[in-house]
Parts: structure tokens; sequence; C-alpha cells
């Protein structure tokens, strides 16, 4: 065999052995799933809990199916997640570039470097009261909250991502001549990017858990507010077949919308 | 014809045991297309002379001139290479080395043309596409080398460009590095504590004394290029230097006794 067959020969073997792996892995986390599934559906079968507390999973699966039917899932969904998108964009339209003249300017950072990171230790869910008081009981009020659980978050993440640019990276940019606007667009920015990241993604998840709290606590439409319905009228299976929904919408953004943004870094800059 | 400049210049900083006297009234005149070495032992001020010649940090007293032109900042008339590649890993390769084009205004199509003739220069065409984290430690100094390049800068600064790379990797970019400067006659200034590279490499090489700043001597180079590391009377002449140099380090192992 020439050379060039067995580099060939080599690849394919480890090609294999990674499809292999990962193959294993998928079985893994199937066999463990099915059998979470199974120990529920005995426990729930032997009736040691009564049916209206632990109900079989597959009236889990009837309630989910009825709520899409009708469109209780569809349309709280689509009102959690308006007020999410709108809350979440008001945060990173002023979390990035404030949490990026945070990391430059040393006055702003002692000033409203500091006040961010105190309110920061305060829940965002306990800005609800004053947000009913302010905007009175409406979306602005839900909306105030979930801005308030995100934009400290993004912007410490990314101040301290600027504050942690290696200092060879602005050497080497001056030296090269990129000046005051240039050393932002091109430099900071970019050199940012992956502290940007965590602050969007922690952001994300900030903005998804003041929301769901505020909806809980304040009634009206919306998937928290149908997790207090479920409550309400003692309908366990609606209770948990909205926590799926809840965790359902909470993986698919993570996977999707962070992790395509996470490969692009990790492409270029080698991480993982 | 001087090309570069100092007059009394002094700079001074604050380190971990007190104040430094990095720079203490040196007064140097470096001709153009002067292939010019700096040796002495770590912490002696080597770097800071970079420094303030690519206009990084101001003096705190005394002038540069450059081309009878006061320094006042960073210019790409003088370009400094770190120890560290310090390419950025947001772009490609083809992009780090257009990156100062791009700096001074022009256009994408244009620089990445130039960037390209830099690449076959330095032997990195292949590459042109690739990112950084791709590349050896040898291929990254050189895409540093090409980025430097670029601006087409009449001074190169090299701040111990080679000193982390392995010794025929570093032989190589000797050689690549000694043949650019004899047909392009650029002046360079390069820093290091490996004396031998220095002899290998310079016109002129100085040591730096070990704590207070000073140039504590000179000595021409006058060795037929292209030379080897390895060439006797190189390595005669490098004895000499490191002898005075042991002289320096002993110094301060003197003083942490």
């Amino acid at each position: 065999m020439s050379v060039h067959g067995v580099i060939k020969k080599v690849e394919e073997e480890k090609k294999n052995d990674l499809k292999m792996r990962r193959l294993k892995n998928f079985f893994i986390k199937l066999v463990f799933f099915i059998i979470l599934f199974l120990l529920w559906s005995i426990l729930a079968s032997i009736e040691y809990w009564s049916n209206f507390l632990f109900p079989q999973p597959k009236e889990i699966f009837i309630t989910l199916w009825q709520g899409l039917r009708d469109g209780t899932f569809i349309f709280a969904i689509y009102a959690s997640m308006k007020r999410l998108i709108i809350g979440y964009f008001i945060s990173l339209i002023i979390g990035l570039p404030l949490g990026l003249c945070l990391g430059r300017i040393n006055w702003l950072n002692e000033t409203i470097g500091s006040l961010t990171l105190g309110l920061q230790a305060l829940p965002s869910i306990c800005w609800l009261p004053l947000a009913v008081l302010w905007f009175g009981l409406n979306e602005m009020a839900i909306i105030f909250v979930v801005i308030m659980g995100s934009v400290l978050a993004i912007a410490l993440s990314v101040r301290d991502g600027v504050t942690s640019i290696s200092p060879i990276f602005l050497k080497a940019a001056r030296v090269l001549g990129a000046n005051n606007l240039k050393l932002y667009t091109h430099v900071l920015i970019p050199a940012t990017l992956p502290s940007i990241l965590t602050g969007a993604r922690l952001g994300w998840t900030f903005a998804w858990r003041s929301l769901m709290a505020a909806e809980l606590l304040y009634v009206s439409t919306g998937l928290g507010s149908i997790l207090m319905m479920g409550r309400e009228l003692h309908d366990m299976s609606m209770v948990i077949s909205t926590m799926f929904v809840i965790i359902g919408i909470g993986l698919f953004f993570d996977r999707f919308l962070f992790g395509k943004f996470e490969h692009y870094i990790s492409i270029r800059w080698g991480t993982k | 014809m001087p090309k570069i400049d100092l007059i009394n210049v002094n700079k001074l900083y604050i380190g971990k045991n007190g104040i430094v006297h990095a720079l203490n009234d040196i007064n140097l005149t470096i001709e153009d297309g002067e292939f010019l070495c700096i040796v002495g032992p770590s912490g002696c001020g080597k770097s800071t002379f970079l420094n303030v010649i690519a206009g990084l940090y101001p003096p705190d007293e005394g002038q540069i001139f450059v081309d009878d032109m006061p320094v006042k900042g960073p210019g790409t008339d003088r370009v400094l290479m770190f120890q560290e590649p310090a390419l950025f890993p947001w772009l490609n390769v083809l992009q780090n080395v257009a990156f100062g084009l791009r700096m001074a205004g022009l256009l994408k199509e244009e620089s990445y043309e130039r960037a390209r003739a830099l690449l076959r220069i330095v032997k990195l065409s292949k590459f042109e596409n690739s990112w950084i984290h791709e590349l050896s430690g040898g291929m990254k100094q050189r895409v540093a080398l090409a980025r430097a390049l670029a601006l087409d800068p009449n001074i190169l600064l090299m701040d111990e460009p080679f000193a982390a790379l392995d010794a025929q990797t570093r032989d190589m970019l000797h050689e690549e590095l000694e043949l650019l400067w004899l047909e392009t006659g650029k002046t360079i200034i390069f820093v290091t504590h490996n004396v031998r590279e220095a002899v290998r490499l310079g016109s002129r090489v100085i040591l730096m004394t070990a704590r207070d700043g000073k140039i504590k001597k000179e000595y021409k180079i006058e060795l037929p290029r292209p030379r080897h590391i390895e060439d006797t009377e190189l390595i005669k002449i490098a004895k000499i230097i490191r002898d005075d140099l042991r002289e320096e380090v002993l110094k301060i192992s003197e003083e942490v006794i």
C-alpha cells in the first residue's frame, strides 16, 4: 500500500472511532431516559401516591398534545416569548455598550460599575413590586423585570471581557496604526467576542428565569401563568406538561442560538 | 546618515522591588540600514528601549528623533514585533497580515493582494485561510513578520521574536531575516538575551548593564554574510561578549545573595 493509502486508512479509522464513541454515548443517554420513563410509569401504576399527585407519563403527553391543539400552549408561548425577546433585546442594546464603556473608562467603572455590581446582588424578581407601582399591572412591568434580570449580567460579563484582553493585542494594534475608533471596532470588540457570548448567554438565562418568576407571581397570560393555573385547578399533568414546555424552550435556545455562536467562536479561537 | 537619534533618554518605572531605572541617560545614534542588536540580562531595560522608540510609552526625559522628527506616538514607519506573535485570533492568516493596511485605509482587495505577496515571502501562501491556532510557533512568528512588513516600515523593532522557538526554526528565521535585511536595507533593532543570536544577526551589538539602564559596551560585528550561528569566528566574538555579559549577570546574583 502506498503511503497515501495508509494515511487514508488511518484517517478512516479515526473517523469511525469518533462515530462509534458518539453512538455509544447516545445509547447511554437513551437507555438512561428509557429507564427513567419506565421507573416513572411503574411508580405511577402502583399508586403509592394518588394519581392526582403523581400522574402517568402518558397523561402528561395527552395534556401536552391537547394544549398544543387547542392553542393554550401556543398562545402562552407566544405571550412569554414576546416579553422575553423584547426585554432581552433591550438588555443587549443597553448592556453590551455599557459593558464596553465600563471596561475602558475608569471613572465610569468606579461609579456606574459599582452601582451595577450592587444591584446585581438583588434577585431580579424583587423588582416586581416596584415595577407594578411604576408601570401598573401591564406588560411594561414584566418587561422591566426581565430587563433588570439580564442587563446587569450582560454588562458585567462584557466589562470583565474587555478588562481581561491581553494588553499585547492592544499594543500590536496600536503599532500597526489602529487608533481611537478603529481600535474599538477592529480590536476591542472582536477580542471581547467570547465574553460577549458568555454575557449574552448568561443574560438570556437570567431573562428567562426572571420572566417565569414574574409570570408566576403576577396573573396574566404566558407560560408561568398556565403553570399557576394548573396549580389552582389541581391539574398536575397541566403543571408538569408546562414544565416540560419551559425546559424545551430553554434547551432550544441554548442549543441552537448560542450553540451556533459558540461554534463560530471555537473555530476561530481554537477553544474546545 | 542617522536614522534614529536618542538624546538623554530616561525612563523609569515602578517595579516589584521599587523604582527601576530602565533607561539611564541613553545617547545613541542608529544609522540608516543598520542591524543593531541589544543584549543584556533580563530586566535590564532592553524591551523598554524598543517601546519608547515605537512610541508606545513616552520617555520620562529626553527626546527621540526618527529621520530628524521627534517621536510623539506610534507610527507605521516603525513596527514592533513581540516575543509572542500577538496575532489576532478573530482574523485568519491573510486578514492578520492585511490588518495594518486595512487600518491605513486600503480597500479589502488591494490589501489582501499585498498580504498574499508577503505570505509568499515568508513561505506561508498555503495557509492564508488558516486560523491562528492551527499554526505552529514558527509559522505564527513568520505571519507576525509578514504583518509587520506589510506596512513597509523603514524601521523594524524586534523584541526577542525568536526566543520561544526551537533551534532549527530559529536558524531558518535567522536566514530569512538576514536575507530580508540585505535585500531591503531596512533599519532593524533586535533585542535578545541570546548573545550568539545577536552576533549572528547584528552589524553592531550593544550590551546593556544589569541594573542601572546604561549602555555598557558596543561591538562592531564585521563578519561576512551570510553568516551561520556555528561559524568559529562568530563563536569567538560571542564568547567575548558573553564574558562581559556574565559580569552583569553576576552583579544581579550578588545583589540577591
